[in-house]
């Protein structure tokens, strides 16, 4: 719960600061090959992390003024409603943070495999 | 065991990276999109607020731009310079990726943003000449020290605006695409006229007519196509004397100076390549993407202006609606410029500086398409393959070569030699494919009048300035292409109308079918003097009009062209101001919503009493009831124009395509007059007769088989007749998105009007830009455009005018006289000052 929260600041703040999308990978993956104590653990933490930042900042943005630019890029992507953006938004970040945390915690998991030999 | 897991896992971590980082094809490049910081979230109503404050490099003077309620800009400087680079500014910040791709799409560079599906249109447009036509116009505007001022001034505007945008702020459909705007320049500013110029002066069927010359006759094609056709009511009224001392028409041989000398820059001489051009591809081209300018049928405008002794106040009231295609977004936007010696209110194209159809306190001017010939085409004979010399005057004279570099974006560059002569470019080789937009004759050349050097921004520039008549005659001097009736109103009292232009020299008929290459005699010898083109000034009838018909009768001296819009719209512009006294401009506004369909009201009944004596099934006697009890009014609700609709689209069907015949593609469609024509006064013309039966037919059984024949196409296409045959929504006029992004358009917008009458919104084409200007002790004026102010579609202020303008609800226009002016209509107020 902890790390969830640690992660989604330092995400947050990245992306704040820097106009870049792709902190909701770099840092579920230096948690996992920093901290996480378990696979399953690693993929949990980044799935929650980026999911729910996205998840709170899709929701902000949909409320302050973007109902009808979330309604027209729902209806490029075929979906009916414009707030399905921030799901499938979250579950973007969700699943991409979960991937990437995995991927840091077997990188890691194989170093000390080979130190540990 | 766990070294594999880390590599597989890392892989798949990389593979979702790639994924949400790149754009796949069409789709996007989810990650960016997608991210609630940088992606499209940001492209909400909270860019809509107006700043107190802006910096704006380059700017001398502290400028202030007033926001009304419509979020329309009143733009106060204290030198052209600075009004000018503000209005770059506030352009790009409403419309800076709608003004980016326009000019991509104009210079054939779509390839370089959509891909390969942009290729064949890119090498059209290069073929074309577009970008070359522009560069030849910027380096006459160049040459101009106020046009100049305006454009680069401009440019640094849009550019202050680029540089100030993270990727945050950027307009969604970069986000989308995944690219970024490059640095603005005065080419694109060039590249917008020739976007205009490709829309409203290439028209032409030289190749069809050709085609259909050859195969039935001179005689034949002149009776259908008569330079005089029945019907119409020209823009310049029969009788108007012309008291000039008319040029001769160039005779049928011997002319010499074709007079295209500068037209030669930019090319590099040399024997072109006798490898075949990359434009052999078969891939569709067209309306995949559009830069908002589609060339078409329903492409024209109205404009008139009415003298005060027939309006209420007793001063003149001018009008005009432009008809262009319907895209979002919009093709214009509305601004107001103020500076010393300057305050002007109307529409602009949001690419180039300058007000383009508006008014200020002294002037009011509008626009409709001319339609004169200024595109012709010439066969080439070329000496061998390799096709670097061509015959010319008895002597082979050698080709230039221009080569196109087209970046293709995910692909590799294309480079199109395109071969010029002195005529032009060679658009399509006889190996290649048709291309969609246009019927370009294979192996011919391109002479086009947009390709020669010009400065219409100087002709804007003095508009914008104009006091009265002779500031309108002196602004349009500068003007050539594209050609329009420029319709003109001032406070003193002045109307005044102009078939304005640069005209080629011709004798009668020069120009309708493609020329002959090698014959001097065919080249364009000179030009109709600028002081001698159709127009009238403060004429006794107490009104001015045009619709894209013909220029003048036949007193009028010169030949310029053929092909003009047929004769509805002029016919009931003018029937209506004929009738009409104490004029207001609620009435203007009511007469530019007219629906009235004279070609159905000419028609028709002698077409229903045809009809009536045959026997007719229940579904077609319900549809000759309804065409019965029809006032002839294009109504949304109503099903009678859906009926007619079908009826006359088939009835020429029927009576033209068969008359094909020999080498022809296609029977090019003679206009409404000669069918009307035809209707009511032979009905045993053999154009009637169907040439692919033994029988003889005459109008009644084409009209009998034509109604049949209609009434089931649309049981099959919209079911039993009734409500679902409603005319708005059979038409369905839509409001595409320039891209084509679903969901960034208006679909099913169900209006009033159909192309030939006032109110002219048709499926994809429509009154673009409708205004009605009242002179007085103050000017007052109304208008109305269909879309909105703002170009980002996640923005209210997007197509928010929209359901007002199906409504024909048009809105008075706010004109300021000063930036601190109070007006209940001001939103916000922005100052803006330089600074590095």
């Amino acid at each position: 719960m902890i790390a969830v929260v640690i992660c989604l600041m330092v995400m947050g703040a990245m992306q704040a600061l820097t106009p870049f999308w792709w902190w909701v990978m770099i840092v579920p993956f230096a948690f996992g090959a920093a901290a996480a104590g378990s696979g399953r653990k690693a993929f949990w933490t980044g799935f929650f992390a980026a999911g729910l930042l996205w998840l709170g900042a899709g929701l902000y943005f949909l409320l302050a003024g973007g109902g009808i630019i979330a309604g027209r890029m729902a209806a490029m992507f075929g979906l009916g409603r414009g707030w399905l953006m921030v799901p499938v938004a979250a579950l973007v970040a969700a699943l991409a943070g979960a991937v990437s945390a995995y991927a840091g915690y077997a990188v890691r998991a194989a170093r000390r495999k080979r130190a540990g030999r | 065991m766990k070294a594999v897991r880390a590599v597989v896992s890392l892989l798949l971590a990389g593979l979702v990276f790639w994924a949400l980082d790149n754009r796949h094809g069409t789709f996007p490049a989810l990650g960016k999109l997608l991210d609630p910081f940088t992606g499209f979230w940001r492209n909400g109503e909270r860019g809509d607020r107006i700043p107190d404050k802006l910096v704006v490099p380059g700017l001398r003077n502290e400028v202030r731009v007033v926001w009304d309620d419509r979020r329309v800009p009143h733009i106060f400087a204290a030198n052209d310079h600075d009004l000018y680079l503000a209005q770059g500014w506030v352009a790009a910040s409403l419309r800076l990726w709608q003004m980016e791709f326009q000019a991509l799409y104009t210079a054939g560079r779509l390839s370089e943003v959509v891909g390969p599906i942009g290729l064949r249109q890119d090498i059209f447009n290069r073929r074309f000449g577009l970008a070359w036509a522009a560069e030849n116009t910027l380096r006459a505007v160049r040459e101009d020290p106020e046009a100049r001022q305006a454009l680069e001034a401009f440019t640094a505007g849009v550019n202050a605006h680029i540089r100030s945008l993270g990727r945050k702020r950027l307009p969604v459909e970069y986000k989308i695409l995944d690219y970024r705007p490059e640095p603005w320049t005065e080419l694109k500013c060039a590249l917008l006229l020739k976007a205009m110029s490709y829309t409203l002066a290439s028209g032409n069927r030289d190749a069809a007519m050709t085609a259909a010359r050859d195969a039935l006759g001179e005689g034949t094609v002149d009776r259908l196509f008569p330079f005089i056709p029945p019907l119409v009511d020209p823009v310049i009224p029969v009788g108007t004397a012309f008291d000039f001392e008319p040029l001769d028409a160039p005779p049928d041989g011997g002319t010499g100076d074709p007079g295209n000398g500068p037209r030669r820059a930019g090319l590099s001489h040399g024997a072109p390549s006798s490898a075949p051009n990359p434009g052999s591809g078969t891939e569709p081209a067209g309306a995949l993407f559009s830069a908002g300018f589609l060339p078409g049928p329903g492409v024209g405008s109205n404009n008139w202006a009415v003298a005060g002794k027939l309006t209420r106040g007793g001063f003149p009231i001018l009008c005009n609606d432009i008809h262009l295609e319907l895209a979002l977004p919009a093709v214009w936007y509305e601004v107001q410029l103020a500076a010393p010696g300057v305050n002007v209110r109307g529409v602009g194209f949001p690419s180039v500086p300058l007000v383009i159809a508006g008014y200020n306190e002294s002037a009011a001017w509008g626009f409709t398409n001319a339609g004169s010939d200024v595109l012709d085409w010439y066969a080439l004979t070329f000496k061998d393959d390799a096709r670097a010399e061509y015959l010319h005057g008895g002597e082979w004279k050698g080709t230039a070569v221009r080569e196109e570099r087209i970046k293709v974006r995910g692909g590799r560059t294309v480079v199109d030699r395109v071969v010029h002569t002195h005529h032009g470019p060679i658009v399509r080789w006889p190996d290649e494919p048709p291309f969609a937009g246009m019927n370009v004759p294979a192996g011919a050349a391109l002479r086009w009048l947009a390709h020669d050097p010009s400065n219409e921004f100087a002709a804007f520039y003095a508009l914008n300035r104009a006091r009265n008549y002779d500031d309108y005659i002196e602004a349009l001097g500068f003007w050539d292409c594209p050609a329009q009736n420029v319709v003109f109103a001032d406070r003193e009292g002045t109307i005044a109308i102009r078939h304005n232009g640069k005209f080629p020299l011709r004798r009668k008929g020069h120009g309708r079918y493609v020329l002959d290459g090698s014959d001097p005699a065919d080249d364009w010898p000179g030009w109709v003097p600028h002081e001698h083109v159709p127009a009238v000034k403060d004429p006794e009838r107490g009104f001015v009009s045009s619709a894209n018909q013909l220029y003048a009768g036949a007193e009028y001296p010169y030949y310029l062209g053929w092909d003009y819009m047929s004769f509805e719209r002029g016919a009931r512009i003018n029937e209506i101001l004929a009738s009409m006294s104490d004029i207001t401009p609620e009435d203007m506004v009511r007469m530019q919503a007219d629906v009235l369909d004279i070609r159905a009201r000419a028609v028709l009944p002698r077409l229903l009493e045809i009809l009536e004596a045959a026997p007719m099934s229940g579904t077609e006697r319900a549809c000759f009831e309804e065409l019965r009890a029809w006032d002839f009014k294009a109504r949304a609700e109503s099903v009678a124009p859906t009926i007619f609709r079908a009826l006359w689209d088939e009835l020429n069907r029927l009576t033209w395509d068969d008359e094909k015949t020999g080498d022809m593609e296609m029977m090019p469609r003679p206009w409404s007059e000669i069918m009307i024509d035809l209707v009511l006064n032979e009905p045993g013309s053999e154009f009637f007769d169907d040439r692919t039966t033994p029988e003889r037919e005459t109008l009644a059984d084409i009209a009998g088989q034509a109604f049949r024949g209609a009434v089931a196409d649309l049981e099959k296409a919209w079911g039993p007749p009734g409500p679902s045959w409603r005319w708005g929504k059979v038409k369905g006029t839509r409001l595409g998105h320039l891209a084509r992004i679903p969901g960034f358009g208006r679909e099913g917008v169900e209006a009033d009007g159909i192309a030939h009458v006032i109110n002219a919104i048709d499926r994809v084409w429509g009154p673009s830009w409708r205004m009605v200007v009242e002179f007085g002790p103050e000017v007052r004026a109304w208008g109305q455009y269909p879309g909105g102010q703002s170009g980002n579609p996640g923005s209210r202020f997007y197509d928010d005018f929209v359901d007002d303008w199906v409504a024909g609800r048009p809105y008075e226009l706010v004109f300021l006289k000063s930036a601190d002016e109070p007006h209940p209509a001001v939103a916000g107020r922005t100052v803006m000052r330089g600074g590095r």
